[in-house]
């Protein structure tokens, strides 16, 4: 009896002596950005009794891979009411993995989006206004999962996708680009944030296209889009003609009548 | 030999008996077909790799290691709770507990030996299991990377700057030393609860309690985060904050091992890191062990 005694003394004697070691290794853990906070416990009807349970038990990754893959089967069936649900409770999961809300945005702002435009059921009106309803969404999906990952490359790209492609605002999408290229994205994507700059006219947002277009340029980027934009800045930016590199697009040939 | 010079060779600790103890364990293990779970995950890894062809390069990637460390932690989990418990219930019934403490064999000689052949299956599987996962991953990795390239050499899009970045991007995502630490806590991790199984099985009247209790600490020391956040700091009940206090004191923080998320995610798991949670891990190891072995001093056999 002495000993078992002794051993639940030893017991509580670890545990009252464990638990400031174990706030110093979560400590470590959190400094080093490799602990998420806890799930919230709001997410537990939404995902059900097991899904959440398992999560807790440190299966969180698989838990949202699964929710994912349930996703990727709502999109193939464009339920996308049943997509954007499934997409937030797996990027509520792993907020820290850019891909997920990468994904999620690009489900809401081009594919939701998309579909609702070829909907010939709907009036034109309803369809506009439900196709700029899905584009903002997804851009809040990827302001969103900036929060959770600020300057995230992939993320600032999607932004300045949707801001370009979809709701054809240039400023907002070259400030992205050139931030997605500023940390880690492709140099490519810093080209893209130059013609969005040549979009917008003003003379501070040309000089600082030429600048990026003239670099790559030197470098040997000397693709076509760049010989065309350089001219354009060219011309606007009155460079001397002896330091000019531009070159407009050749005349797109016509198609031939039988 | 004379009984005194056997006396005078006689040690009250011996690494060679517990190792002797530990490889018995070993073969006890895994002639309780241990091994078809390590098959079943082979299975998984092997399935993973290629089931979700349709979806991103890097997705693809990423649900192979989701898959992976998923079956990985909850088989493994699982064969500590059970291996363990059912180690001393099993020597009771075929008699080999009596036989090996009549010999000189001290009692705690014998549960370390246990326990240490409990960790070596779990060491010896999830090396394995490592071994075939990275094979994979591997195999999966290049595979993308040249059909990525194959695509953009038929886009002419192959300039050295994209085939830098797809090379860069999928190897971040593929096959990193950070994954193997991950591994490490796995391994980490399942020892801590053949540790804390083991301390149940010495006061356990049957294997079933031992099992069922495990399966309760595994899930208290999960949510561990999520009780002193929640419960000890926000509710204000006394008997919550008991019960909350009492489950932080008795059970370890297995979320302390959780790292395979950011491996996953393709972020580096710095040295110091794992070395500090082998730390925790070791002291919980000794604590329970030595727990174990008070209460299974005074066990009746």
């Amino acid at each position: 009896m002495k000993n078992k005694i002794l051993g639940v003394l030893l017991l509580v004697a670890m545990g009252v002596a464990k638990v400031p070691l174990e706030d110093r290794v979560a400590a470590t853990l959190k400094a080093a950005d490799l602990r998420d906070a806890p799930i919230p416990l709001s997410l537990q009807e939404a995902m059900g009794q097991m899904a959440f349970t398992a999560a807790l038990g440190g299966l969180r990754s698989l838990v949202a891979s699964i929710t994912y893959l349930r996703a990727y089967v709502a999109f193939e069936d464009r339920d996308w009411g049943r997509v954007d649900s499934l997409m937030t409770l797996t990027t509520r999961m792993q907020p820290r993995e850019a891909m997920y809300w990468d994904e999620a945005a690009w489900h809401m702002a081009y594919n939701a989006a998309t579909s609702t435009q070829q909907r010939e059921d709907l009036r034109a009106a309803i369809r506009n206004k439900d196709f700029r309803d899905y584009v903002l969404r997804g851009l809040k999906i990827v302001q969103e999962g900036l929060v959770y990952n600020p300057n995230n490359p992939k993320l600032l790209v999607r932004e300045a996708e949707i801001y370009r492609d979809r709701l054809k605002d240039p400023r907002p999408a070259a400030e992205a680009f050139l931030l997605a290229a500023k940390n880690g994205a492709k140099p490519f994507y810093e080209r893209m944030g130059a013609y969005e700059l040549v979009k917008l006219g003003e003379p501070p947002d040309l000089q600082q296209a030429y600048e990026i277009l003239k670099r790559h340029y030197d470098k040997g980027f000397r693709y076509p889009s760049v010989l065309r934009d350089l001219d354009i800045l060219e011309r606007k930016l009155n460079i001397p003609v002896g330091q000019r590199v531009g070159q407009p697009l050749p005349p797109s040939p016509q198609p031939r009548r039988k | 030999m004379s009984s005194a010079s056997t006396r005078s060779a006689y040690t009250s600790f011996s690494p060679g008996r517990i190792w002797t103890m530990a490889t018995h364990t070993v073969t006890q293990l895994i002639r309780m077909r241990i091994l078809v779970f390590m098959g079943i995950i082979s299975m998984v890894i092997v399935i993973a790799a290629f089931a979700f062809p349709a979806v991103s390069p890097e997705q693809q990637l990423k649900l192979l290691k989701d898959w992976t460390f998923g079956a990985l932690q909850v088989f493994f989990v699982i064969i500590a709770i059970a291996a363990t418990g059912l180690l001393i219930p099993r020597d009771l019934e075929d008699r080999t507990l009596y036989t090996t403490l009549s010999k000189p064999v001290p009692r705690y000689e014998y549960l370390i030996g246990k326990l240490l052949g409990v960790m070596l299956l779990l060491g010896s599987g999830l090396l394995l299991m490592d071994l075939v996962f990275s094979l994979m991953l591997y195999v999966k990795q290049s595979l993308i990377i040249s059909s990525q390239i194959a695509a953009l050499e038929k886009e002419q899009a192959a300039t050295p700057e994209n085939i830098a970045f797809i090379k860069d991007l999928n190897s971040r995502f593929g096959l990193t030393y950070s994954l193997h630490g991950a591994v490490w806590a796995i391994f980490l991790k399942a020892s801590v609860v053949a540790a804390v199984s083991l301390l149940i099985s010495c006061f356990a009247s049957s294997t079933l309690f031992t099992i069922l209790v495990g399966i309760a600490f595994v899930i208290a020391g999960q949510g561990q985060a999520l009780l002193r956040e929640w419960f000890l700091d926000k509710m204000s009940g006394f008997w919550q904050k008991f019960l909350s206090g009492a489950i932080a004191v008795f059970c370890p923080d297995l979320t302390l091992f959780d790292i395979a998320e950011p491996a996953i995610r393709g972020e580096i798991i710095p040295l110091g890191v794992l070395t500090e949670v082998t730390g925790i891990a070791l002291l919980y190891i000794v604590g329970y062990t030595s727990v174990a072995y008070l209460f299974f001093v005074e066990k009746e056999l």
